[in-house]
């Protein structure tokens, strides 16, 4: 199948939300504002879950939200992301399959992405993901050169700069969200941190 | 880099009285416990007392979740020095083991602590902890229930008001492994024992929701009703009602009263939901994106009810 692309934000936003609760499966929703058609570009990501990611009612709630909130700002769903809690295993789980199959009911070029938690620690010069597609009603191993991370290094550096500085703490999942509902799951104000950090302005990568 | 005293300002007691706050509020803030505990253990161990041994314990558990075997085993050391024949410390050389996964010998360990003493509940806890961790999920949930019969048949009181915690990681197991009828289970013993936690009853809900079906649909709505009843700010159980009742009322098996009624409750559920964001997004221009995202999210889920 064809090329994705991550974009800062997303890997950012996924790598906080992992290092946030680092004893927990997590996971979460991978997002496009691209146009149709082309290479899937995962422009955002929406952080959902970091407990009982297998039960019913709450994962429904967050695809039903995230999926109002897309059509309202012209995005649309174009995968799912997981970290599991053992980090010696980046299988998808049933429950990350079952949901991926839902995304890709509405999204023929669905993907699924496995963080590898073992890969996470800074000396890793590549980035801990494994991706997979939909083919034939299997989900199977993604080429990795159809994988495309631009400037991986800033990434990366912008990445472990927020982790320590503490900024992982600012995420907001919808799980915490739940929790305190005047908290913002779109992380509106760690995106434009982001940005600010990414931007070419900024002297220091 | 600086001490942890004199970036805070603390003296010796403070730090050694915030271990215990943690100790006895059963926080997992490792990090922190690592960077008190460490300074505290290297300059003013003398002044501790008897307190040095279970700060020990503390810091050696704290620094093995970060990773830091280096003062795990300093901490282990000391430990076996002065306890040297004690299960405790046994378990925790253990849980050392566990942590470099060399879960073979993390095994003899415990089972030589079940050979001298067959009820200690920690070894059997570990040992469980060790099948989850290698992702051996059906052999968990066995050994998890055989204890948990064992010690029904040796005392169902007393198990069930000593050992909630296992019950509660109990839950979390089968759930982990979708084995929602075990995990179900649990929580049913959970909310036997201790009725007025709404956490329980939502979980259940939630449970009962994801197993699926008309009958289990209904349970699942009286428990999110019930964890309401017991805590009306529980957004999850707020929501989980709406979308019981929605569902119910839009199958095609149920009664036209039936369907009158959750029409009703779900409509009382949309209105307490669309309340509850309203408060929350007063003021903050983010939070009105959510309410908005709300807002619609309920109507949309009206149309297709009706």
């Amino acid at each position: 199948m064809g090329e994705v692309e991550l974009s800062c934000r997303a890997y950012v936003k996924m790598y906080l939300h992992a290092c946030l609760f680092p004893r927990c499966s997590i996971n979460g929703l991978l997002l496009s504002s691209s146009p149709a058609g082309g290479p899937v570009c995962v422009t955002d990501c929406v952080p959902l879950l970091h407990s009982h990611l297998s039960l019913a009612p709450i994962t429904q709630l967050a695809l039903t939200q995230v999926d109002v909130w897309c059509s309202q700002t012209q995005q649309r769903i174009v995968g799912y992301y997981q970290a599991n809690a053992c980090v010696s295993d980046s299988n998808p789980t049933p429950c990350a399959l079952k949901i991926a199959d839902k995304i890709s009911e509405q999204f023929d070029n669905a993907v699924l992405l496995m963080l590898d938690g073992s890969k996470m620690s800074s000396d890793y010069r590549v980035p801990p993901i494994v991706m997979y597609e939909r083919k034939d009603s299997k989900w199977l191993l993604k080429d990795k050169h159809t994988i495309m991370l631009r400037q991986w290094e800033e990434t990366r550096a912008i990445a472990g700069q927020m982790l320590e500085s503490g900024d992982h703490a600012l995420l907001v999942d919808f799980d915490s969200h739940l929790d305190d509902i005047t908290k913002d799951w779109t992380n509106q104000k760690l995106n434009t941190k982001i940005a600010e950090l990414a931007s070419p302005a900024n002297g220091n990568i | 880099m600086a001490s942890v005293s004199e970036m805070y300002d603390v003296g010796w007691e403070e730090m050694r009285d915030k271990l215990r706050k943690w100790r006895e509020d059963n926080c997992r803030n490792s990090e922190q416990i690592v960077d008190v505990g460490e300074e505290l253990i290297s300059e003013h161990a003398s002044k501790l007392g008897d307190d040095i041994w279970i700060i020990y314990e503390q810091v050696m558990i704290a620094a093995l979740d970060c990773s830091r075997d280096d003062l795990a085993l300093t901490c282990l050391q000391e430990l076996r020095k002065q306890f040297p024949d004690s299960h405790r410390v046994k378990r925790l050389s253990g849980m050392r083991l566990e942590a470099l996964e060399r879960y073979d010998e993390a095994n003899k360990h415990y089972d030589a602590i079940l050979q001298d003493d067959p009820t200690n509940t920690a070894a059997r806890k570990r040992k469980i902890s060790i099948l989850k961790a290698q992702g051996k999920g059906t052999e968990a949930i066995r050994e998890l229930n055989e204890y948990l019969e064992q010690e029904c048949l040796r005392c169902v009181c007393c198990v069930k008001m000593t050992h909630p915690q296992l019950y509660q990681s109990a839950y979390c197991f089968p759930c982990h492994f979708h084995s929602y009828g075990k995990a179900a289970f649990c929580l049913e013993e959970l909310m036997m024992t201790n009725p007025h936690n709404h956490l329980y009853c939502e979980q259940y809900a939630e449970v009962k929701y994801t197993q699926g079906g008309l009958e289990n649909l209904e349970l699942s709505r009286k428990y999110f009703a019930q964890a309401l009843r017991l805590n009306n700010r529980n957004m999850r159980a707020l929501f989980g009602l709406y979308m019981s009742a929605s569902h119910i009322a839009a199958s095609p098996k149920v009664s036209a009263k039936v369907k009158k009624d959750n029409m009703k409750y779900a409509a009382w559920a949309a209105t307490q939901i669309n309340r509850a964001y309203k408060m929350a997004g007063r003021g903050t221009k983010e939070n009105k994106c959510s309410m908005k995202t709300v807002e619609e999210m309920l109507e949309s889920m009206q149309i297709t009810m009706s």
